[in-house]
C-alpha cells in the first residue's frame, strides 16, 4: 500500500483584477482568462516509509499541493489518496492520521509551549494521561522542556518551529507533512530539525516535505519531485537528478580584486554562469580546456584569484537546468 | 514479492485505518466535544483582547450612561435595558474577530488541519462568545435581585431561558460579521459597529415596549420582552408573548448559524491564497 497517491491533481483559483496585475514572473503559475492554475495536472506516488521532497521555486505550487493533501483546499480536479482514503471525502479521518507543519503557520502566542501541546492533543482526542506523557517526551526530545511554561511569544523562530513540529508529532502520525521546515531558521535549529526528521523516518514514518532549499532536499530526501509553474517537471532520486548534468563540471572562482564577471560568459567552454558574491560559478564541458582558457583570460585581465575549485555539479545545478528546460529532459 | 514483515505492516496499518474510520460513526459527538476545546481556547485567548473589551464591556456601559442619565427610568426597564445591551454587545464581541485574528496571526491553518471541520470551529466560537455574554449580562440581574428586590418580581426561569436562547442567537449572528474580512480584525470591528449599533437603537430600551415597525426588525426587542416578563411586566405580544419571543429568537439564531456555515465554507479558501 502506498502512503500517498496523487492522480491528475489540479487547483485553479479565480483571479481579481488586482491579482492579475501582480502575477508576473518567470516562475509564476500560468494565468488563463480569469483563473490561475496554481497546480496543473500533477500525479505522483509516495511509498510508505519514504522521505519525499517537493522542490520548486517560490510560487511554483508546492504549498497549494500540500494544502490539498492535508484537506485545507479542495482540489479543482483529480484525486488524492492517503493510505487508500480519499483525502477530501474523508477529511477528518485523514487529518487524524497525519501530522502537519504548514509553512505560513504559527503557535498561539498567548499560550505557553505546554498549553499549545495540550490544545493540539485535545483537538486530536488524545487522552489526558497520554497527552501529558507525549508532550513531556517530545518537548524533551526537541529541547523545549525547560521552556515549556514560557509564553510562546518569547520563543525564538527556531523554538517556535520546533514546537510546531512537536505539535504535529503529538499523535504519532503515519505521515508527516512539512512545508518548508527549515526555512529562515538558524543553522543550529535547522540541524536539529533535519536530524529529528531522519530519526522519525528511520522509525517508519512517511515524510512529505516541500522546500526550495536544494541542500535540504539533497540531504534528506529519498526521491524528489521538481515542480515549476504548477507542473511536475521531473521526479527522481537526488543522485539521478544530479546525473542530468553528468556531461558537465562546475568550476567555482573567487577573486581578491573586483572583476568583470560577465566577461567569463564569452569563453568558448563555459556553458552557464552564475555570479556569486566574491566571484563566479561556472558550468563547463571540458575541465582541462576550460581551466586553461580561464587562466589565460585571468592573466590577460590581471585578475587576482583567491580560490579555484572544480567539482561535479550540485543538485542546485540540476534543478536550474531542469527548470530552464521546462522539464523536457527530465 | 513482498516480505512477510512488510505484509504484516500493511495489514497493521489497514487495521488502524479501519478502526479510525469506524470512529466516524461517533463523529458528531466527537466534533461537538472538540468544539468545546475550541471554546476553551477562544475564551482564554480572546477575553482580554482590546476589540472584545471595547465592544463587549465599554460600549454597553457608555451607551447605558448616554441613554439613561437625566431620564426617569423605571427599575424594571433599567435592568432589562442594561441586560439587553450587554448580552447583545458582549455575545457578539468574540465571534467576529476569531477568524480574521487567527488568519492574521497565522494560527488558522494549523487549526484547520486538525481533525475538525469548519463547522466545529464556528460552533466553538458560538459557545465562547455565548458564555462571555452570559457572564456579563448576569451582572445587572444580580444587581437588580440584590438592590431592587422590592420593586421587581423576578421569575428566574424565564429570565435565564431568555438569556440562554438570546445569547446563542446573538452569538450565531456574530459569526456572519467575520465573513467579509479575511485577515483584518480592525475592518471587522468597523463592520460590526455599523451593523450592531442601528439594531441597538431600533430596540425600545429603558422604556415600555411600544412596537413601531422598526422595533420588530431588531432581535433585541424579543429579548427585552422576555426579560420584562421575567421581571414582573406583561408581554407586548399578548398571552403567548414569551413563546413568540423564544420562537423568533430560535429562528433568528438558526438561520444565522446555517448562513454562517455556508458562507464561511465558501470563503475559507480566500484565507489560504497567496
Amino acid at each position: 500500500m502506498s502512503a500517498i497517491i496523487v492522480n491528475n491533481l489540479a487547483k485553479h483559483f479565480e483571479l481579481s483584477k488586482k491579482a492579475k496585475k501582480g502575477r508576473k514572473g518567470p516562475n509564476k503559475p500560468q494565468i488563463t482568462m480569469d483563473t490561475i492554475k496554481a497546480v496543473d495536472d500533477v500525479s505522483f506516488e509516495v511509498k510508505r516509509g519514504e522521505i519525499f521532497g517537493f522542490l520548486g521555486p517560490n510560487g511554483a505550487g508546492k504549498t497549494t499541493t500540500i494544502r490539498m493533501m492535508t484537506g485545507v483546499l479542495r482540489p479543482t480536479k483529480g484525486r488524492i489518496e492517503i493510505f487508500g482514503l480519499d483525502a477530501w471525502k474523508n477529511q477528518i479521518v485523514v487529518k487524524q492520521i497525519i501530522g502537519n507543519v504548514p509553512e505560513m503557520s504559527n503557535v498561539y502566542f498567548s499560550f505557553s509551549g505546554w498549553q499549545n501541546m495540550m490544545l493540539i492533543g485535545e483537538l486530536y482526542g488524545v487522552t489526558k494521561k497520554e497527552r501529558n506523557e507525549r508532550a513531556k517526551d517530545l518537548l524533551k526530545k526537541f529541547g523545549l522542556y525547560e521552556k515549556r511554561d514560557l509564553k510562546t511569544k518569547k520563543y525564538s523562530k527556531g523554538m517556535k518551529q520546533r514546537l510546531l513540529l512537536c505539535m504535529a508529532l503529538m499523535t504519532n502520525p503515519k505521515i508527516l507533512f512539512l512545508d518548508e521546515p527549515t526555512s529562515g531558521l538558524d543553522v543550529q535549529s535547522a540541524k536539529i530539525i533535519k536530524q529529528l526528521i531522519r530519526d522519525y523516518n528511520k522509525n517508519g514514518m512517511t515524510i512529505f516535505l516541500t522546500t526550495h532549499d536544494m541542500d535540504v532536499a539533497n540531504e534528506l530526501c529519498d526521491r524528489i519531485a521538481i515542480i515549476n509553474r504548477g507542473k511536475i517537471i521531473s521526479l527522481d532520486t537526488p543522485e539521478n537528478l544530479k546525473k542530468l548534468t553528468q556531461d558537465y563540471q562546475a568550476i567555482d572562482l573567487e577573486f581578491i580584486n573586483g572583476v568583470n564577471k560577465r566577461g567569463f560568459k564569452d569563453l568558448s567552454n563555459v556553458k552557464e554562469i552564475q555570479e556569486t558574491q566574491e566571484g563566479v560559478h561556472l558550468i563547463v564541458e571540458d575541465v582541462h580546456e576550460s581551466i586553461c582558457e580561464i587562466i589565460d583570460y585571468i592573466r590577460q585581465n590581471n585578475f587576482k584569484i583567491k580560490h579555484l575549485s572544480s567539482h561535479r555539479p550540485k543538485l542546485e545545478d540540476a534543478f536550474l537546468k531542469i527548470i530552464e528546460r521546462g522539464g523536457k529532459s527530465g | 514479492m513482498p516480505s512477510s514483515k512488510s505484509l504484516k505492516e500493511v495489514v497493521k496499518v489497514a487495521e488502524e485505518i479501519t478502526e479510525i474510520s469506524e470512529k466516524k460513526f461517533q463523529s458528531v459527538l466527537t466534533q461537538l466535544k472538540r468544539s468545546f476545546v475550541i471554546m476553551k481556547k477562544d475564551l482564554k485567548i480572546y477575553y482580554n483582547k482590546p476589540p472584545v473589551i471595547i465592544q463587549g464591556i465599554i460600549f454597553p456601559v457608555i451607551l447605558f450612561i448616554a441613554l439613561t442619565v437625566g431620564r426617569s427610568v423605571e427599575p424594571i426597564y433599567m435592568i432589562s435595558g442594561l441586560m439587553a445591551m450587554i448580552i447583545f454587545l458582549s455575545s457578539t464581541s468574540i465571534g467576529p474577530i476569531v477568524f480574521p485574528w487567527e488568519t492574521m496571526r497565522k494560527t488558522f491553518e494549523r487549526l484547520i488541519t486538525c481533525p475538525i471541520s469548519i463547522k466545529t470551529i464556528l460552533l466553538g466560537s458560538v459557545w465562547s462568545t455565548f458564555i462571555y455574554g452570559l457572564i456579563f449580562s448576569s451582572l445587572p440581574l444580580i444587581f437588580g435581585a440584590i438592590f431592587l428586590s422590592a420593586e421587581l418580581t423576578i421569575n428566574i426561569l424565564i429570565v435565564l431561558l431568555g438569556m440562554i436562547v438570546a445569547g446563542l442567537a446573538f452569538a450565531c449572528f456574530s459569526l456572519i460579521l467575520s465573513v467579509p474580512s479575511i485577515d483584518s480584525p480592525g475592518n471587522t470591528m468597523v463592520l460590526t459597529v455599523l451593523i450592531k449599533f442601528p439594531l441597538v437603537f431600533m430596540s425600545p430600551m429603558f422604556m415600555p415596549i411600544s412596537l413601531s415597525p422598526v422595533a420588530y426588525i431588531s432581535p433585541i426587542t424579543y429579548f427585552l420582552d422576555i426579560v420584562n416578563v421575567g421581571l414582573g411586566d406583561v408581554s407586548a405580544f399578548g398571552v403567548f408573548g414569551v413563546l413568540i419571543d423564544l420562537g423568533v429568537l430560535v429562528c433568528f439564531g438558526f438561520v444565522f448559524l446555517i448562513l454562517a456555515f455556508l458562507l464561511h465554507g465558501k470563503t475559507l479558501e480566500r484565507r489560504f491564497r497567496g
